[in-house]
């Protein structure tokens, strides 16, 4: 399979999509500040989001019956499912039973994680996608390339001319608010014509049987309204006890992801319409066994607001479509490896470790400190590729060894200085790409700390 | 069985009992107007347009001067006409509803409705433009206060409304309507 950097190195030949995306998401990221910044006890909630995972965490069986119980009090029906084949046969099982031929969905990266959509499709079943972002992908047979911007890898232009092969828009018209509008009426259709809507769940509210669903774009409410049939899928982690937690993450969620103070619709889903059908299905597909993974099992605690993709320099610099696992960035860095450690283990060294994940993160999982124990493991059980592990082996040398780094970093600013272009910036060191070495100090700084110290003491001593 | 293997699993894995955090004061004494400036900043962030009018009659004579043409929850057998059983054909067809809110948040311009405001759950999503009505006296501070006044578990369907639909799924470029309501203006007495 073809790795993390490889795809990078793809993704970066077109410079200025390159460009654009990593301003684009830094202006995301940005966004975000201010409005945290505009909350005066951001640093509060914070620290009460990230305890009140860890509590639900805690007591995570407990509150998924009080909700199982509530659900069905409520007059739906409740499912659950061990893994992704048992999820999608589950939901195939709901839709043939009801006759139905025609789903709408709303944004879901559960069940991209299970594979859903293909999966009705064989079974001769139309999936639309009703999310703007998620209808332009679904149209170019991709995956999303972010949780919260699926689409954000595309420049207008592309979008423009996928809409005029697939929804008969004017040549060479790739005017954002045309495109919109013409998407609007696309699916405006489908929504009246569904029979079936399914929908992710933000959060899961175990005292009433509630499930919350945020969208801008207002599609889940449309589908779920429309269809006589709703169906609402949610991992295990989704659960939070109540209305007073459930207001601290409506707080978070939309600051964290885009900046807006709140999305633009919050729907609370607890009974179903008259004459309607409402069905919650509750997934495991790994998620209890990582919850008695001590190291690991923080990442359980993400709302999936996508805060730590917009900040981090690797993936604004790669794309999402570079990291191959469903959800891209820090936290998909983690996940990845924990689902299948062989096919993602290049992903915890796709990251510079420089915390800034960690500081958006609004549930405060320490994710840069989880990918290092990530590179950790995967290097204690030897599956990084050779080239790496000898380097790493030697580097450590290096580090642990007082005369050894002495004497390498002394031969390696002579080598900078005297060596040519052409043996530096080699094939071999894929360091050397793209990058200008700095110039090379004549000391180090041990040698200059040391010479200044000195001087400095010296001259305190005789002022 | 699915459902117990799960459980079972949870219950061996799940880390050692932590408590609920403590939480935050909830009450914000600020004053009335001072609500209101907040809450109508954030309506004009989210790209909700308002209009402040104050007695009865001025709304009335607002809305018909203005909208009239405009089907109004309560008048004109409206919960009759679009309810539950109606045809999604006749919903589709609605131009500009006007809706009765609940309770107004000011960090975040959103409000709340409920089963109890429309006869028919597809009515505030499909209209092309939708009016609420909000009173003034009833703009909360924050998003723990709202909930403290909502009854989560006798409400079979509720949502909180900040802005019309949005998008920026194509470059980031922000476009009103995408799916629903392509504005919302919000009526505050
Ligand atoms: S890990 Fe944190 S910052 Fe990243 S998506 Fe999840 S909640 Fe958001």
């Amino acid at each position: 399979m073809i790795g993390h950097s490889e795809k990078a190195a793809q993704f970066l030949k077109d410079e200025n999509r390159a460009d654009w995306h990593d301003q684009t998401l830094w202006m995301v990221r940005q966004k975000r500040d201010r409005a945290a910044w505009s909350v005066p006890e951001w640093e509060d909630l914070r620290e009460e989001a990230s305890q009140i995972k860890n509590h639900a965490l805690s007591n995570l069986d407990n509150y998924l019956l009080q909700f199982e119980e509530k659900v069905i009090g409520n007059g739906a029906t409740i499912h659950w499912a061990s893994d992704a084949q048992e999820f999608n046969d589950l939901i195939l099982r709901i839709i043939q039973k009801n006759g139905a031929k025609k789903i709408v969905k709303s944004k879901s990266m559960l069940t991209e994680e299970c594979g859903l959509n293909p999966f009705l499709e064989k079974n001769g079943l139309e999936v639309v996608d009703t999310d703007l972002g998620e209808r332009i992908i679904q149209f170019r047979n991709e995956p999303p390339s972010h949780i919260v911007l699926p689409a954000i890898h595309l420049k207008k232009e592309e979008i423009g001319e996928l809409f005029e092969e697939k929804l008969k828009t004017a040549k060479g018209n790739s005017d954002p608010q045309y495109l919109t509008a013409a998407a609007r009426s696309h699916l405006r259709e489908k929504f009246l014509a569904a029979d079936v809507a399914i929908t992710g769940v933000n959060f899961a509210i175990a005292d009433t049987g509630t499930v919350v669903v945020c969208t801008n774009e207002g599609n889940a409410d449309m589908g779920v309204h429309a269809a006589k049939i709703q169906i609402h899928c949610m991992g295990i982690e989704k659960i939070i006890p109540g209305t007073n937690e459930l207001a601290v993450f409506t707080r978070m969620l939309a600051r964290s992801a885009t900046g807006q103070p709140i999305t633009t619709y919050t729907s609370h889903y607890r009974e179903p319409k008259a004459g309607g059908q409402m069905h919650v299905v509750i997934v495991d597909n790994g998620r209890s066994k990582l919850l008695g993974n001590e190291t690991y099992r923080n990442s359980l605690k993400c709302i999936r607001c996508g805060a730590c993709m917009n900040t981090c320099p690797v993936y604004r610099r790669s794309g999402g479509h570079s990291y191959n696992y469903v959800i891209p960035g820090p936290i998909g860095s983690i996940l990845g490896p924990d689902s299948d450690i062989n096919k993602f283990k290049d992903l915890p060294f796709v990251s510079t470790l420089c915390g800034s994940c960690t500081n958006v993160c609004p549930v405060k999982i320490n994710i840069h400190d989880l990918l290092y124990d990530w590179r950790q493991e995967i290097s204690e059980k030897k599956l990084l590729p050779l080239s790496k592990r000898y380097l790493m082996k030697i580097t450590g040398i290096v580090l642990a060894h007082n005369t050894v780094y002495n004497l390498s970093g002394k031969v390696a600013r002579w080598a900078i200085r005297n060596l040519s272009g052409e043996l530096i910036y080699h094939r071999i060191n894929v360091w050397g790409r793209e990058r200008e070495l700095p110039e090379v100090p004549r000391e180090s700084f041990k040698q200059w700390y040391r010479k200044n110290t000195l001087e400095r003491r010296s001259v305190n001593e005789q002022g | 069985m699915s459902r117990d293997n799960i459980l079972k699993t949870i219950r061996q894995n799940k880390p050692e009992f932590t408590p609920l955090p403590k939480y935050l004061e909830v009450t914000d004494p600020k004053p009335r107007r001072e609500l209101l400036e907040i809450f109508e900043k954030s309506l004009n962030q989210v790209g909700a347009e308002f209009i402040e009018l104050s007695l009865n009659e001025e709304i009335d004579s607002y809305l018909s001067f203005h909208f009239p043409e405009v089907h109004q929850i309560g008048k004109n057998g409206f919960r009759d006409e679009y309810s539950a059983n109606c045809s999604k054909e006749k919903l589709d067809q609605i131009d500009t509803i006007i809706l009765e809110g609940h309770l107004g948040v000011a960090e975040n311009g959103a409000i709340w409705l409920d089963d109890s405001d429309f006869p028919n759950r597809l009515v505030p999503f499909v209209a092309q433009m939708v009016i609420i009505s909000l009173d003034s006296a009833k703009i909360l501070s924050n998003m723990t206060e709202a909930y403290h006044k909502l009854n989560m578990a006798g409400t079979g369907f509720g949502v909180f409304i900040s802005g019309p639909s949005k998008t920026a799924d194509i470059e980031q470029s922000l476009v009103y309507g995408a799916h629903g309501p392509k504005s919302l203006l919000v009526v505050i007495y």
